[in-house]
């Protein structure tokens, strides 16, 4: 009887779980797949989702596959704008997120919770709040100019807001830089000293260590780190449109978010979401599928 | 909802060939003046009804576009019927018309511009005034007794008038945009390259752009004119890399801009976002002298979907009351068609400073203006395909 029972439990406890994701996953996907199978009202524009699959109709998808790789095809730089953004800000997040992670998984020693908090801190204030806070930041007459230019001491004057890629791209480093060190900390906390120890008595030298030893064990929190703050990014349409706003630095986002709000666009804006969905699909079950394999390797 | 309903089930054809059944847009037009027809069964409320009763009266407004005196006012001087004034907003009106259709909020009083009536009746989603309740349309200027948009204002009155213009920061520029041949050009001179924004609506800059073109047609269907605003616009993309934003009001006074496409509004409210000690007489803006350029007015409607009509139309009639529509004037920059209110008299009273006299909206410019009407839903897909290729950055 105990057994039976159970038997029931588990699979029970996963039904809230399952009903959340049904209701806030599954349903509102199937919302956007009938909005970009479906129609316009010839009127008003607005969205006539086909909720019967046999109803489904290829314009929209058309339309758009049309703008991406037509004649006209005024989709793509948007696309390849956003690709280029995010690979640099993924980089340069990298690049700044792998000394910190170091340092505090190595050498902070008993301060290790206290950097940690520190780091996450500024997820306490929401990420909107923190990118008005950097408009007022890097107005014409804002802080950083003055810090630059020496209160006024040097000719240099930024525009910083008025339509820079490098202003969007350093907006999207601040803002996700931290889902960046977390997983790199809880890599590289991971690695026994023992190993480096044993790296260094075999006669390895510091660089050695760090390239044949850390490097390699720290892949998995390099790649968790990389996907974390990539995913985000490539989504992301307000870091543009608060540091911008001009259509020089559109993302995907603000082509997607500006053709949701569009009368009559709408059915396009679920066929560009569905293919920034599928594209970013495939390096996520990579992703899944190398953890749950080297789980089971250890 | 008969004819909402029948909208929709005529949509399941494919659009541009819906039947002869399909209920089809007017485009009314100061030469093509509209009556409304009033539907079955959405008469207007009686004359002489009470207010009711503690209710709740929403209003849907732009954010900034109410004094929040006159809704103090409005519960002060019906006090004795308990109404609570609650106040909701929306970032354009493509999306307020949606959620308006959604019927999700029971909305009793909506601002739209008036290139939405036509939908707003096809869609019997506006209730007709009774005029006995609204005495104060006396205040406004006569020709909104009977405007195109909506003959003897069966759904209508005015709320604010407004040209689009070019606003821009003397300490800033240095040549006088009024003085250029075509001052619409400034959008296209890499000189102002980061320092510029145009308005995010696609119908005041594919306006701008059709005038700037030479053009004096700013509701054109026609492809060759259109194509050549969409290469324009592309080129401005390239040439100044303009800002598209509707917060010109702020971002001018504060320094994010130099120059903007703006309302006149705009100018009049900005002088207020002024940081302390800088002197207003640096804020300039331009409209065509002989009133040629982008001329419109918003308006105020009684939702059918609102619970609360007899005061709906009390609210209205308030908003029209001389007084309040000052108070209104002074804090959203926006100019109601106020008879009381002579220009001149604007700048010398102080109201407005003698370096914006040109924001002040003259009743003269309602006859050489241009309109943003209503377009016929084809020419607004070409519209907005536009502006989204614009938009992208393409």
């Amino acid at each position: 009887m105990a057994k039976r029972s159970q038997r029931f439990l588990w699979p029970a406890l996963a039904i809230p779980s399952f009903l959340w994701l049904a209701l806030f996953l599954a349903i509102p996907f199937y919302v956007v797949l009938c909005i970009a199978f479906g129609q316009v009202d010839p009127i008003f524009r607005t969205s006539i989702p086909a909720w019967n699959p046999l109803d489904w109709r290829f314009d929209q998808i058309a339309i758009t596959l049309d703008r991406i790789f037509g004649a006209n095809n005024f989709y793509l730089p948007p696309i390849t704008r956003t690709i280029t953004y995010v690979v640099t800000a993924v980089i340069v997040s990298l690049i700044i997120a792998f000394p910190v992670a170091y340092f505090t998984a190595r050498y902070a020693g008993k301060r290790k919770g206290l950097v940690l908090v520190l780091l996450v801190a500024p997820f306490w204030i929401s990420y909107m709040m923190r990118m008005l806070a950097w408009v007022n930041l890097l107005q014409t007459d804002g802080l950083v100019n003055s810090v630059i230019s020496l209160g006024g001491l040097l000719p240099l004057e930024v525009n910083w807001l008025s339509g820079k890629p490098y202003t969007v791209v350093m907006g999207l480093i601040y803002g996700y830089v931290p889902y960046m060190i977390l997983p790199l900390f809880a890599a590289l906390d991971r690695i026994s000293p023992s190993l480096l120890e044993a790296a260094r008595d075999l006669g390895a030298s510091g660089f050695d260590v760090f390239r044949r030893v850390v490097i390699p064990m720290s892949i998995p929190g390099i790649a968790a780190g990389m996907l974390l703050v990539a995913l985000p990014m490539m989504g992301d349409y307000f870091t543009s449109d608060l540091l911008s706003g001009s259509p020089d630095t559109s993302m995907i986002g603000n082509l997607i978010n500006g053709t949701i709000q569009t009368p009559g666009q709408s059915g396009q804006a679920a066929a560009l979401l569905l293919l920034v969905l599928l594209v970013l699909a495939a390096p996520m079950i990579l992703y899944t599928r190398t953890v749950a394999r080297s789980e089971t390797r250890s | 909802m008969a004819l909402a309903a029948c909208a929709r089930a005529d949509s399941s054809t494919p659009a541009g060939t819906a039947g002869s059944g399909a209920p089809s847009l007017q485009i009314a037009s100061p030469t093509n003046p509209v009556k409304w027809p009033i539907n079955p069964g959405n008469e207007a409320i009686a004359s002489g009804l009470s207010p009711e009763k503690d209710a709740v009266l929403r209003l849907y407004n732009y954010a900034d576009y109410l004094d929040p005196g006159i809704i103090k006012s409005f519960e002060e001087k019906y006090a004795d019927t308990g109404v609570k004034v609650e106040l909701s907003t929306f970032n354009d009106t493509l999306e307020a018309l949606a959620k308006i259709r959604s019927g999700a909020v029971p909305f009793d009083v909506y601002f739209p511009s008036y290139d939405q009536i036509g939908k707003l009746v096809l869609a019997n989603l506006v209730r007709p005034l009774q005029h006995s309740y609204i005495p104060n349309i006396a205040n406004v200027y006569p020709e909104f007794l009977n405007p195109f948009y909506d003959m003897e204002w069966q759904y209508t009155t005015p709320y604010t008038l407004y040209t689009t213009g070019i606003g821009w920061r003397t300490d800033r520029v240095t040549e006088d945009i009024a003085a250029r041949p075509n001052p619409y050009d400034v959008f296209w001179d890499p000189q102002y390259q980061e320092h510029i924004a145009v308005l995010d609506d696609y119908r005041e800059v594919i306006g701008m752009t059709l005038l700037r073109n030479g053009g004096t047609d700013v509701n054109t269907g026609d492809d060759a004119l259109l194509a050549a605003v969409r290469d324009a616009l592309l080129q401005m993309n390239e040439k100044t890399q303009p800002r598209v934003t509707i917060t010109g009001y702020t971002d001018l006074p504060e320094g994010r801009l130099d120059l903007s496409q703006a309302w006149s509004g705009d100018l009049i409210n900005a002088v207020s976002y002024l940081p302390e000690g800088t002197d207003p007489s640096i804020l300039r803006y331009w409209f065509p002298k002989d009133g040629a350029g982008v001329v419109n007015n918003d308006t105020m409607v009684s939702l059918k979907g609102g619970q609360n009509p007899v005061l709906s139309h009390l609210f209205i009639n308030h908003v029209m009351d001389a007084k309040q529509a000052m108070n209104n004037f002074a804090f959203t920059g926006y100019q109601p068609p106020q008879v009381s209110i002579t220009p001149e008299q604007l700048v010398s009273d102080g109201f407005i400073p003698p370096n914006l006299t040109e924001a002040v909206v003259l009743p003269g410019y309602f006859d050489a203006g241009y309109r943003l009407l209503e377009l016929p839903p084809d020419t607004e897909a070409k519209y907005l395909a536009i502006w989204q290729q614009f938009k992208a950055g393409a």
